[in-house]
């Protein structure tokens, strides 16, 4: 894809999502009735849940990206796995907000060690991690490929966690807390309002995705252009 | 008959940064290459692509007429390094470094060869020192006696005069000598002039990640060679 | 087969001897372990919370916190003097390095594991009921996935400039299964429950280290390389 047609599909999907936010916001606050057993506070559910998915979708492809990176060793992967990285984390510091807001008054306190809110803590972290590992090289390439090899760990722990905290929990059961994890129990209207949520997340991630990864790759343009035959600072002969 | 040693086109960057931009050369068997060049000019990257130590950003290390890259494990026995830093453990005895190193390598006669290597550097009687208790002068030999105990074809000298005293010095150059017997394809990386003329039979001078120029030693006389060195420098300034 | 294994244990054996000599690490892992029940003899109010209640946690605790200090710098001597470049250089397939410091480690931290185990029996006397083999299992298949990710994240610290510091950021959070599948089990055994019942954890903990181990070897060249 060249710039034109990067910056058109970085418009359009922009402002789809954000059209679609829109409407997901009407049909939250409008349309889909008040769910019976929590009330009105339910309602940070059609945000908190799309923004989940969407963190882990994005892990996801952060780790696929660094997957495929190690192996053929093309930084374009890289880039698109930054842009992943940065979105995700963006979405998962959503839901790691929208939870507690919820938990506050749902469970009456600010923090449960409930799965999916440890989950989105650890995934956070993981995140950081990431991030931390690029920036710590004095080799960019080099931190590149830390980066990925986190990202590739990451992927793979985080079921292991997910399966062992859920466990954890389940040793523990407390009713309340269970029922209002499943969001499965919907009706017509609410599955049609998380979907739509779904959508608008991902319109959302896909258009900032984008745009960092025209950003990433201007700022290789840039390196290249610094590039010159020249000696290196440090400790070389 | 093929090169001892053989550099295409090797390139190495660091982000930005072209360390090695383009060297090419052949040695054949026996030759010695002294490589000369101001502080940063790349010749320890270049070195370490030799070695497959490094992983060159596009090019060729080719060892007795066989490709040498950093991924296969097959050739490294033919090649040897040599640094300013010792590559060995400091809390270990002589002795002990050099039979790690020989089980790295794969050697099985160490209880022969290890003696027979270490006679050869005049240090049997100080086998049991831990090194980090020898001289300088000393260490140098120790670490000459790792990179050729398993007796490769290739050697490689990054800067190995630094720090000795003239004497020292003396003996390490006797060492060298001795390599030019024909078998041993050597490069040797030295701001050591006289040392670095003297042995050599191929002359090259590294700038800016390239070779300015690669000359005979034949026709090298140590005022002529300053000439061209101090010309060299200058040029690319 | 058998090269490989010897280039592994070679490896392992250099760093144990190094270890011989200087014992840094040891005793800093033994110190820290022994001050930390200090510690912790001084933070439990026995009145009100009984040790061997919480004994599993104060375990695990102790040989991630004491596994760290040992872990670290797993390569710094290898950058002192260059030593890495020595090792890269020759023939030894990078995985087996990788292997190689795993095995050292992992004997290293089992010496810093029957530390813990005997100093805070005696310190904070502990009763043990449960079937010592499973304890056995449960703790060496943990240490086996803490050492294994620990190792291939130390590489990465030693190279940048953050350095060991790094190092909790990183792994504290992916050692959360070691964590609730080692402490659950300890407590279990602890309590003299049937081993039935932490034969799960004891899957999970396997599960762990094999995954680990195997990612750790597969990705350890793209840390270490220049």
């Amino acid at each position: 894809m060249n710039q034109k047609q990067i910056r058109w599909a970085i418009g359009v999907l922009g402002a789809l999502g954000v059209a679609t936010v829109l409407v997901l916001h009407g049909m939250v606050f409008f349309w889909v009735p008040t769910e019976s057993t929590m009330g009105i506070v339910q309602r940070i559910f059609y945000i908190h849940v799309p923004a989940w998915w969407i963190a882990f979708l994005a892990f996801g492809l952060v780790a696929l990206c660094s997957a495929v990176y190690l192996w053929l060793g093309d930084e374009r992967l890289d880039r698109a796995a930054v842009a992943a990285a940065e979105a995700g984390m963006i979405f998962t510091t959503i839901g790691l907000l929208t939870g507690p807001l919820w938990g506050r008054v749902a469970w009456g306190t600010w923090w449960e060690w409930e799965p999916r809110l440890t989950l989105a803590l650890i995934l956070w972290f993981i995140y950081l991690g990431y991030f931390l590992v690029r920036r710590s090289t004095v080799n960019p390439e080099q931190g590149k490929r830390f980066a990925a090899v986190v990202g590739i760990i990451g992927v793979l722990d985080i079921p292991l966690i997910h399966v062992s905290v859920t466990w954890l929990r389940s040793l523990h059961p407390q009713a309340v807390i269970l029922s209002a994890e499943n969001p499965m129990n919907l009706d017509g209207s609410m599955g049609a309002t998380i979907s739509v949520g779904l959508l608008a997340f991902t319109l959302v991630f896909a258009s900032l995705f984008l745009a960092r990864y025209a950003v990433g790759g201007y700022e290789h343009e840039l390196d290249l252009r610094d590039a010159s035959p020249g000696s290196i600072q440090g400790a070389e002969a | 008959m093929s090169f001892g040693l053989e550099a295409v086109g090797l390139v190495r960057t660091f982000g930005g940064l072209r360390a090695v931009n383009g060297v090419s050369f052949q040695l054949h068997p026996g030759e010695l290459l002294t490589v000369f060049g101001p502080n940063g000019a790349g010749k320890t990257t270049l070195l370490r692509m030799l070695g497959g130590v490094m992983r060159p950003t596009s090019g060729q290390v080719r060892v007795a007429g066989a490709p040498a890259d950093v991924a296969s494990r097959d050739w490294r026995h033919r090649v040897g390094i040599v640094s300013h830093q010792s590559l060995l453990y400091g809390q270990l005895t002589i002795e002990e470094n050099l039979r790690f190193y020989g089980r790295l390598f794969g050697l099985t006669d160490l209880k022969t060869r290890i003696p027979e290597r270490l006679a050869s550097v005049g240090l049997t009687d100080r086998r049991r020192t831990p090194v980090r208790d020898l001289s300088r002068g000393l260490k140098q030999r120790a670490a000459l006696a790792r990179a050729l105990l398993h007796d490769p074809e290739v050697l490689l000298l990054d800067e190995p005069y630094t720090g000795l005293d003239p004497h020292a010095s003396g003996v390490f150059r006797e060492q060298l000598a001795s390599l030019k017997d024909g078998r041993h394809t050597v490069v040797l990386v030295t701001h050591n002039l006289i040392q670095g003329l003297e042995l050599a039979d191929r002359v090259a001078i590294q700038i800016q990640g390239c070779f300015s120029s690669v000359t005979d030693a034949g026709s090298l006389d140590l005022s002529g060679f300053q000439a061209l060195y101090h010309a060299a420098v200058a040029d690319r300034a | 087969m058998r090269t490989y294994l010897r280039l592994v244990w070679a490896v392992a054996r250099k760093d144990l001897l190094v270890e011989l000599r200087t014992h840094e690490r040891l005793t800093a892992m033994g110190a820290f372990v022994v001050l930390i029940g200090v510690l912790f003899n001084f933070s439990i109010d026995t009145a009100l919370v009984r040790p061997q209640d919480i004994a599993a946690a104060l375990i695990w605790m102790t040989i991630i916190f004491g596994g760290m200090l040992g872990l670290g710098n797993t390569f710094r001597l290898e950058q002192e003097d260059g030593a890495l470049s020595g090792i890269l250089q020759s023939p030894i397939p990078l995985d087996a390095l990788y292997l190689g410091k795993v095995l050292g480690n992992f004997i290293l931290l089992s010496v810093m594991v029957a530390l813990v185990f005997a100093v805070f029996g005696l310190f904070f006397s502990l009763q043990f009921s449960g079937n010592p083999i499973a304890l056995l299992g449960v703790v060496v298949f943990g240490v086996v996935g803490f050492v294994s990710l620990t190792t291939l994240f130390s590489a990465m610290a030693t190279r940048s400039s953050m350095g060991e510091n790094l190092l909790p950021v990183l792994v504290f959070p992916l050692l959360i299964p070691v964590v609730v599948y080692g402490t659950t089990a300890t407590d279990r055994l602890f309590a003299g429950r049937p081993v039935a019942e932490v034969s799960g954890n004891l899957r999970m903990l396997l599960a762990f280290a094999i995954i680990f181990t195997v990612a750790g070897a597969g990705l350890f060249r793209f840390v270490i390389e220049e």
